[in-house]
């Protein structure tokens, strides 16, 4: 391969006046690295993992190139950098990122069109109240989400495109999220409640080490967290729009969370210290998670909503612990999956879920 | 805003009985407010851009991630470094009907591209519709990298634009899948990948450091000559798979370009002072068009020759599909002037600012 560009011939080509065009090089014809590929559409059309034959399905341990060159396509020289971080598998990859993609597509929504918002009727105040509380504190969860991944996708090498995929999508559900959310505390004779004060989103939005650790706070312990919220919002709503509403939340958050603990489970495999190091940061995250617990803002509306209004917040509350118990549960469950510890580590406030 | 609601005021005591603190039951923004769906079109952004959650302010102090209209906590992380805080870096009028449009027209590369209807082809037209592929599936996810680094730099109160931004970054994650799909489902493969300069250099895409600038070169010059491009699919798809991807494709880039466009606009008219600024953008983007790094309708790279072949009908009418590829070429730049005109710096056209070569393409 030669950085040079060869002299070529001149002609005339004859237009509605004559100009001078190269000679054609026709070099690039030959130039591929295998020819005669044939991917086939299966039962649900032709998936990106379907493209997986050959020298493309080929998914390297450690991808040198920093620029956006395709996997598999004929490299030429003198392209400059453009800093790609992330160029080694065990730093993003998940098996199943690419039929996590074309499920996110096959799934897609639209909280304009898709939500039977007519069904919506004016609720007591207290629970309206509660309602939009928690819908300000998904909608900006949801904004958190999707700026970290925003910032992430750019540091994502090219030769692991199925994730750069996946993570696209995860970031187009956040963004349906934010909207949806916001979109139902404005269309009942609410508005938006208080902000969050952040403890946890900060922490999230901090994780800028490595994309593993930022997987391991925004998808293993808040993605685990925000799914529960979801699936006890569609236990619990007060009409079929927040049905509707919740239920297609949950399933496009029980996607992201496969591709975390995916992700995370292949990190821990690939490289040695990487479930000390997961530990270490957890240790940190769920005290820090337990501290933003402890604001009334997060738990007290949804005791309202899952209880029917203030009267009945004690059942609400109680509903509010259920919902906690089956978070740690299967949080504690996912950890071990993965291969992370936690043991005596984790913090009690949390573990006395389970023994409600 | 915070507004006090008086119905909850007598509901503190029953709630400190149940244990609840409640104290954030009365922090709220502007309360009563009752957005309507509107017809077939069901509850759009716009619908909720009423009273105080309507239009932002011209500058943005939320450095907390605050969704824009939510009550503030004095107590709350400094936590978003946001470098775009001016509505009119960012801003446009349309952004949330856009947004909602790229809801609503959002496509599927495994199931709504007819791949059953691909047939094995001339080698030379099977070679050229896989280098134009593989050019395709490498440029467009520029435009998926780059606008998600805007996301995340950009104020919560102008989460319009914002919005749009993540459609897009969507559309050019199945623009990379479905050219990648092309390539390698006809027996063919990828192929030679750009040996120009796309990206890492001082004008490139990558590199902006403003949004108008970055704007300037994606929506407006990039995806202005792909969308040509993608339009003319008719004359170089060989079959109704290729015609419903570039069919589309097209769709989608032009709601990138009306993005631009519509943004520019507004910078031009609120921000009059920047225009020569932005002229600057454009001398360098213009100078990128016939150059031609991102443009596959540029003269002399393996994507003008593989589209000269497409456009033939076969290597053997090579000169004929260069005369079409000349055409395009036309269309572009005129393309091109009319965007820029719509978006009020027309008079770089009438002041012999505009780029001479490019302004040869529009003659005729």
């Amino acid at each position: 391969m030669s950085n040079e560009r060869p002299v070529r011939g001149r002609r005339r080509l004859v237009l509605d006046e004559n100009v001078e065009v190269s000679e054609p090089s026709l070099e690039w014809k030959a130039r591929t690295l295998q020819w005669g590929t044939r991917a086939k559409p299966g039962k649900g059309g032709l998936k990106i993992g379907d493209l997986n034959v050959g020298i493309y399905g080929e998914i390297p341990d450690h991808w040198e190139e920093q620029t956006r060159m395709p996997r598999g396509a004929y490299p030429m020289p003198g392209v400059p950098p453009i800093g790609i971080a992330l160029r080694s598998k065990r730093d993003l990859w998940a098996d199943n990122a690419a039929d996590l993609y074309e499920e996110a597509i096959q799934r897609r929504w639209v909280p304009a069109t898709d939500i039977p918002w007519d069904t919506i009727e004016p609720l007591p105040d207290d629970v309206e109240a509660a309602m939009c509380q928690l819908c300000t504190e998904l909608s900006q969860c949801a904004n958190v989400e999707f700026e970290t991944i925003g910032h992430w996708l750019q540091h994502m090498s090219f030769g692991y495109h199925e994730v750069k995929l996946f993570l696209a999508s995860n970031m187009f559900d956040a963004g349906r999220h934010h909207e949806a959310f916001r979109k139902r505390a404005l269309s009942n004779g609410g508005g938006l409640g208080l902000e969050s004060r952040g403890e946890v989103n900060r922490m999230i939005l901090e994780s800028k080490g490595g994309w593993s650790e930022t997987s391991l706070l925004l998808h293993l312990l808040r993605g685990t967290f925000i799914l529960n919220v979801y699936r006890y919002g569609e236990r619990f709503a007060n009409n079929p729009a927040e049905k509707v509403l919740f239920g297609l939340a949950m399933q496009d958050k029980a996607r992201h969370i496969a591709y975390g603990i995916q992700h995370l489970r292949y990190a821990v495999t690939h490289k040695d210290d990487k479930a000390l190091v997961f530990e270490r940061l957890l240790n940190i995250g769920e005290r820090v998670f337990v501290r933003e617990l402890q604001e009334p803002a997060l738990l007290e509306p949804m005791a309202i909503v899952f209880g029917g209004g203030i009267e009945g917040a004690t059942v609400g509350m109680e509903r509010v612990r259920r919902m906690m118990a089956d978070w740690v549960r299967g949080y504690l469950s996912m950890t071990e999956w993965i291969g992370i510890q936690r043991g005596a580590a984790f913090p009690k406030e949390l573990a006395q879920y389970l023994e409600d | 805003m915070t507004t006090t609601n008086d119905n909850f005021n007598g509901i503190q005591e029953y709630a400190n009985d149940q244990g609840l603190k409640l104290d954030w039951i009365d922090q709220q923004g502007e309360w009563g407010v009752k957005a309507s769906a509107d017809g077939q079109k069901g509850l759009t952004l716009s619908d909720t851009q009423i009273g105080s959650y309507g239009d932002p302010a011209p500058t943005s102090d939320n450095m907390t991630g605050k969704p824009r209209g939510a009550a503030s906590r004095p107590n709350a992380y400094r936590i978003g470094g946001y470098q775009v805080r001016t509505k009119s870096d960012i801003w446009l009028v349309n952004a949330a009907m856009l947004y909602e449009e790229g809801l609503q027209r959002q496509w599927s590369s495994a199931t709504d591209v007819p791949w059953e209807t691909i047939r094995p082809l001339p080698d030379d037209v099977e070679r050229a519709q896989c280098q134009l592929a593989t050019f395709l599936t490498e440029v467009e996810f520029v435009a998926a990298d780059v606008p998600g680094r805007w996301v995340a730099g950009t104020s919560p109160d102008y989460f319009e634009p914002r919005m749009f931004l993540i459609t897009q970054i969507m559309d050019e994650s199945r623009h990379l899948d479905v050219f990648r799909k092309r390539a390698l489902a006809n027996g063919g493969g990828l192929m030679q990948r750009p040996n120009v300069t796309t990206s890492g250099t001082v004008g490139s895409i990558d590199l902006s450091r403003d949004f108008t600038e970055m704007s300037s070169r994606l929506h407006i010059s990039g995806e202005g000559a792909v969308l040509t491009i993608f339009r003319m699919g008719e004359l170089m798809a060989y079959n109704e798979a290729e015609k419903r991807i570039y069919r589309l494709a097209a769709q989608d880039e032009s709601r990138h370009v009306a993005f631009g466009v519509m943004h520019m606009r507004y910078l031009a008219e609120t921000e009059p002072e920047r225009k020569e600024e932005v002229h600057e953008y454009l001398d360098e983007g213009e100078r990128a068009l016939v150059a031609g790094n991102q443009n596959p309708a540029a003269r002399d790279t393996a994507q003008s020759e593989a589209l000269a072949i497409l456009l033939g009908g076969g290597e053997k009418n090579y000169d004929e599909g260069y005369r079409k590829l000349l055409a395009i070429r036309k269309r572009q730049a005129k393309e091109y002037v009319q965007r820029i005109r719509s978006a009020g710096f027309g008079e770089r056209f009438e002041n012999g600012r505009a780029l001479p070569e490019l302004m040869e393409y529009v003659k005729n």
